[in-house]
């Protein structure tokens, strides 16, 4: 039950740098954590796949406050409910920090795509049935806190 | 010239028109934004590479932008269909995805630019404008 750093740090970097760009301030890194197979306590959910040379996936979660707070902020207007725009800015937001996260795997030697993100809203969730272990990594954000869930292993 | 994206011809300021194509709305929207605030029309939104094939056979822009990871037909394919339409189709890639072997593939595929997201508006601005001549 071993991920190789390798495959975490670009995720870690790029959620940074992606965050920072698109909320505007630097976030902070909480503790690391381990699960063993990919499952999430967050109420909305974004998915997004890895294919290539490593494979898996990596998930976004976050309470539904923070997503309106984060879609607010890419929207640049408070939204009133969580419409189809609002689903589609917390899902572009995955789609960018793992697309961003692909070049740097790929400068690490790992050349990989992405497939379009999904959102899952609804706490508890057995997202693959593969026991991939997940590593967990909080980042807070003035929007509340932001979980990624990255479960990737080589082909 | 008091916009970027106009142009002078025959006494009348014409806006270059631009085909956006992105699977999220969330994008297209922002993308549709930068472009009319900076006076280019956005002549259509393709949600895939297939229809952004459709699109610019109807629409004759002049200039895309477009995704690469997308359902139905990706970004890299759709500019290789629109290349066989136009040869001279101005297409700029706008993906989170700025990986050399992607960005090699989409420019020998035809791209003319690669914007990597989240990008600042300028960047879209400039580099539209620059393939619009």
């Amino acid at each position: 039950m071993s991920m190789r750093v390798e495959y975490i740090n670009p995720f870690l970097q790029a959620s940074f740098s992606v965050l920072e760009t698109v909320l505007g301030k630097t976030p902070t890194k909480g503790e690391l954590g381990m699960r063993p197979n990919v499952f999430t306590s967050q109420q909305c959910n974004v998915i997004t796949g890895v294919t290539g040379k490593i494979q898996g996936q990596v998930i976004y979660g976050m309470s539904l406050i923070t997503a309106d707070r984060i879609a607010s902020m890419m929207i640049g207007q408070p939204i009133r409910t969580f419409d189809q725009l609002a689903a589609s800015a917390i899902a572009e937001l995955g789609n960018m920090i793992t697309g961003n996260a692909m070049a740097l795997l790929a400068e690490a030697g790992y050349v990989c795509d992405i497939t379009p993100p999904t959102i899952v809203r609804g706490a508890n969730v057995k997202i693959s049935t593969l026991n991939i272990p997940a590593l967990i990594i909080p980042v807070t954000l003035d929007q509340g806190l932001l979980e990624l869930t990255v479960s990737l292993q080589e082909k | 010239m008091s916009s970027l994206g106009l142009t002078h011809s025959g006494g009348t300021h014409v806006a270059k028109r631009i085909l956006v194509t992105d699977d999220a709305m969330f994008m297209r929207v922002t993308l549709k934004n930068i472009l009319t605030k900076n006076g280019f029309e956005v002549a259509g939104e393709a949600t895939n590479g297939r229809e952004a094939v459709d699109l610019y056979r109807t629409l004759k822009p002049d200039a895309v932008t477009m995704d690469i990871t997308m359902p139905e037909m990706d970004g890299i394919s759709a500019v290789k269909e629109i290349r066989k339409i136009d040869p001279n189709a101005r297409i700029i890639m706008c993906t989170a995805m700025g990986q050399k072997n992607m960005v090699i593939e989409a420019v020998s595929a035809g791209a003319k630019d690669f914007i990597v997201k989240p990008f600042q508006p300028e960047k879209v601005v400039e580099a539209v404008q620059k393939v619009c001549g």
